[in-house]
């Protein structure tokens, strides 16, 4: 019951965070400089995404070769490609060899 | 209507491939669930009723460690709390979408949700919301399929094939694509320095402050142009 409840908490405030601006600002008029922020959301989340996903808790930069070579074949391809299919399967392949080269 | 079509399917495809780096991390969230005392079914009702892996996670952890609940609950909302910056960043882009579609799309705003469309957020409306259900859709019944197979699977594969690694791959990879001016790069990579630095706070909510950073880093260097 108290599991429930505790799911239930979670999946209204969950929506709450993904609803409330596109609902609130549905029929105002956004500012200039409110709209350039907005648009420097995207990129600013998913770089931070990527870092916590990247380090420990205590901040120790967890990645070693593989890691980094992959990520450097993510961005390499990402924009030149600008194609997401073919950057992951690169990037996996190079983790995974360059994983096998190094063990 | 055949060109509506076109694009929800164009959706669906592109989903796809984005959500395979998200099957480990189902199976990860199958074995928590499994291992927190809840009931599976309940555990597994998260899947639709939070819909969000890292707080389902977070939510499930802390209730099997014998948390308290408004503990549990608060740092999984402080996981979410990005969210409402992408709503931020779509309401714009939602101003020319009938009322239904903000309430419901809402719903669907998850990571990969957000960056997959956020590509497409000059599309005209009534594309931009084919393509958004495609993918929306898509993934929500992909997490929901494939949580449900992790209750049962979860145990019996071996533990590291290195797979969750493809989260951050294609994370970045969509940070990459979405790069249209050299200003939006800097700022990513101030976000980037912000969150390392700050990543002993509580909760990761240095991921909040790296991106607030990345955000008036941005304000900055568009002013001075």
């Amino acid at each position: 019951m108290t599991a429930l409840l505790a799911i239930l908490a979670t999946g209204l405030g969950t929506y709450f965070s993904r609803a409330v601006f596109i609902i609130a600002l549905a029929r105002r008029r956004i500012p200039p400089y409110l709209r350039t922020a907005m648009e420097y959301i995207g990129p600013s989340v998913m770089a931070a995404l990527v870092v916590t996903m990247l380090i420990s808790p205590e901040g120790n930069l967890m990645p070693g070769l593989p890691e980094v070579a992959a990520l450097a074949v993510t961005a390499l391809v990402a924009w030149r490609s600008r194609n997401n299919l073919l950057t992951i399967v690169l990037a996996m392949a190079t983790f995974w060899i360059v994983g096998a080269l190094a063990a | 209507m055949n060109d509506t079509r076109r694009i929800i399917r164009q959706g669906v495809t592109d989903a796809l491939p984005v959500f395979l780096p998200a099957v480990p991390f189902a199976l990860v969230l199958g074995i928590a669930i499994l291992e927190s005392g809840i009931l599976p079914a309940l555990g597994w009702s998260s899947s639709a009723l939070i819909y969000g892996g890292a707080s389902q996670l977070t939510l499930l952890t802390l209730l099997g460690d014998g948390a308290a609940p408004g503990a549990a609950v608060t740092a999984a909302l402080i996981v979410n709390a990005r969210h409402l910056m992408y709503s931020a960043a779509m309401a714009p882009t939602f101003q020319q979408q009938p009322a239904w579609f903000r309430w419901a799309g809402s719903y669907f705003l998850i990571d990969q949700v957000f960056a997959l469309t956020m590509l497409r957020i000059n599309d005209e409306p009534q594309r931009f919301r084919a393509y958004y259900l495609g993918v929306g859709l898509t993934f929500w019944l992909l997490w929901l399929l494939f949580t449900a197979v992790a209750l049962v699977a979860g145990p019996l594969l071996p533990q590291h094939w290195g797979l969750g690694f493809a989260v951050p791959v294609m994370f970045l990879g969509l940070l990459v694509i979405g790069i249209d001016r050299w200003p939006k790069a800097v700022a990513a990579a101030v976000a980037a320095l912000v969150t390392w630095l700050a990543a002993s706070l509580p909760h990761r909510s240095g991921l909040l402050l790296g991106a607030l950073a990345g955000v008036l880093t941005g304000l900055l260097l568009e002013r001075r142009r």
